[in-house]
């Protein structure tokens, strides 16, 4: 069973949509950053679909081992990204003693 | 072996590490400068150790410049140095240390991390070269996260303070929300094309669906990076919340940056279609950069919009290029722009930096008022800086706006240049406000700044001033090694 790239790319898409509509709509900064983490992920998952799309027999041209290195990279770097943004979450806490978006208020206009 | 040698030779050329140097340059000098923090006899080297690796950086980022060929495209075609992103690469390893410069002294209970700040300050150079010299989007995306991921941390260096802990958190989510678009769109483009190169899906063309929502979708994080309508909401909070010394350093270096990319890289592969809509998107953020900006009474907020402003103004070459102008033209106009942006803006918020206290408590227009009689030369110097924000002639900003707005009237869109002036006009309204505070207007009582003095944001403030009056009145200096 084969699974095609399209449907690949439209689940892909419907991940990246939710991930789009968590950040937007949640007001918890944890879910919030959960939500970014799913828009990564469907970054990673068009990425390797993207990757064995070019892979296949007959699709002459393409690069199908940059799309997994790609991955690898963002992988890392939302590593890099969750110790920084959990870091900036604590400080807010000892401050606030909440983790809820609507409490940073401080600078508006 | 001998194919896996000749494969490694092929990649690490002489010209590649000829091009890589000045980033290799700055982490060496980063490990150094962690090494000087735990040898505690090296403590006192410290600042010697940030100041000499920005001079060893930018002396071999000269080399790049002055090169007798430039090394091109190197590292199998991902990174591109030529006298262009070496121009680029100077301007932000300058930028750095005069931010730097400005942020001696400037913190006060937090002074234990001083080595974390100047690793932090060192790492964003670099991910800025990488960033104006990727032509692939994996390499691009290294450079950003290099550049953001210190920024965040910046940002939010007060920890104490919870509005630049806000600045922080709100910085950091939006920039996460932004590399995630930019990396989505990434993995679309791949798609695709099936290659990361820029060159590759360029010549691949946007005629599919899938490709045409990566590019929308890159552009759209890179947008937000840069601060363009729709996405710059979140530039005012971060820009007043972060330390001001931080501030200077995002408001240049990172517009700088982003800018560098746009202009060198991506431009060429937007279609030509678009540029009424980006010349739109321009507009509207002007619009709402200097209006913003009209009705604020903190000086630094009133920067911030003024910063919205000049990127809807800096965005205008790209419709420029995409209706025909001379792409030489406008990659130069941008540069010098961003040049003399570099020192206007990192002035402006640094004597800003220098004359608060307690945080933000001295950066309202009221406590501005009567500046020129307590403390005349930094009153000066501001004045020139915002002269050179407004666009007023014999300063750089002038010479970035007339090279802008030119490539603009070549490319036939008289009526937009015309627009553009409009609102410069109407940003002169409110630098020109802060100019009569300080010199027409009596000190309240009990509002006076206090004298702080400080030797590395006088030397600062020093080469600001050098460098607007340079860009204004020998701008060849600047774009002599690009030849005309």
């Amino acid at each position: 069973m084969n699974v095609p790239t399209e449907h690949l790319l439209a689940l892909a898409s419907i991940l990246f949509a939710l991930g789009v509509a968590g950040f937007l709509v949640r007001r918890n900064v944890i879910i919030v950053l959960a939500s970014v983490e799913l828009m990564l992920n469907a970054a990673n998952l068009c990425f390797l679909a993207g990757s064995r799309a070019w892979a296949a027999e007959g699709a002459a041209g393409g690069h199908p081992i940059q799309g997994p290195v790609f991955a690898l990279f963002v992988i890392l770097v939302a590593a890099a990204e969750a110790a920084i943004g959990l870091a900036l979450i604590i400080a807010i806490y000892r401050l606030k003693r909440t983790t809820a978006l609507d409490a940073t208020r401080d600078l508006e206009g | 072996m001998s194919d896996l040698k000749t494969l490694f030779d092929s990649i690490f050329t002489a010209s590649a590490s000829l091009a890589t140097a000045p980033i290799l340059a700055l982490g060496v000098g980063l490990l150094l400068l962690l090494l000087c923090d735990i040898v505690t006899p090296l403590r006192p080297a410290r600042g010697l150790a940030f100041v000499g690796t920005l001079v060893v950086a930018a002396i071999l980022q000269a080399r790049v410049l002055f090169a007798n060929s430039a090394p091109g495209l190197v590292l199998d075609g991902t990174f591109l140095a030529d006298p262009t992103t070496a121009l680029f690469g100077l301007s932000f390893l300058v930028g750095s240390l005069l931010a730097w410069l400005y942020a001696s002294g400037y913190y006060d209970e937090e002074r234990v991390l001083a080595t974390e700040h100047d690793v932090l300050f060192l790492a964003a150079p670099a991910g800025m070269i990488l960033m104006v010299g990727a032509a692939d989007l994996l390499v691009f995306f290294v450079g950003l996260e290099l550049l953001s991921l210190p920024l965040y941390a910046l940002a939010a260096f007060r920890r104490s303070r919870a509005d630049s802990v806000e600045a922080g958190l709100k910085y950091f989510l939006l920039g996460a929300f932004s590399s995630a678009m930019f990396l989505f769109g990434s993995a679309l483009l791949y798609t695709a094309a099936g290659s990361l190169s820029l060159s590759a899906i360029a010549e691949h063309g946007l005629a599919s669906r899938t490709a045409l929502a990566g590019i929308a979708l890159v552009t759209s994080g890179v947008f937000f990076k840069a601060s363009i309508f729709p996405f710059h909401m979140w530039v005012p909070d971060v820009y007043q919340g972060s330390p001001t010394p931080v501030t200077a350093l995002m408001a240049t270096g990172t517009k700088a940056a982003i800018f560098g990319f746009l202009v060198v890289q991506l431009m060429p592969l937007l279609p030509p279609s678009a540029a009424p809509m980006i010349a739109v998107l321009a507009i509207v953020t002007m619009f709402l950069g200097n209006f913003g900006a009209l009705v604020q009474s903190n000086v630094k907020r009133m920067l911030a919009y003024s910063g919205v402003a000049h990127a809807g103004t800096l965005l205008l070459v790209v419709p420029g290029f995409l209706a025909g102008a001379d792409p030489a033209a406008a990659s130069r106009a941008a540069l010098f722009y961003l040049v003399a942006y570099l020192f206007t803006g990192t002035g402006a918020f640094g004597l800003l930096a220098l004359l608060e206290a307690d945080g933000e408590r001295f950066t309202s227009l009221d406590s501005l008022k009567g500046l020129a009689k307590r403390r005349p030369a930094i009153a000066a110097a501001m004045t020139l800086f915002l002269l050179s924000l407004g666009g007023i002639p014999a300063t750089g900003g002038f010479l970035g706006k007339w090279f802008v707005f030119s490539v603009l009237v070549e490319a036939g869109w008289t009526g937009t240049a015309i627009l553009g002036v409009l609102f410069s006009v109407v940003a002169l309204g409110y630098y020109l406000r802060v100019i009569v505070a300080m010199y027409m207007e009596e000190a309240l009582e009990g509002e006076a700044a206090p004298t702080t003095n400080r030797t590395g944001a006088t030397a600062a403030t020093a080469v600001c001033v050098v460098g607007v009056l340079a860009t204004g009145l020998l701008p060849a200096l600047l774009l002599g090694p690009l030849g005309s």
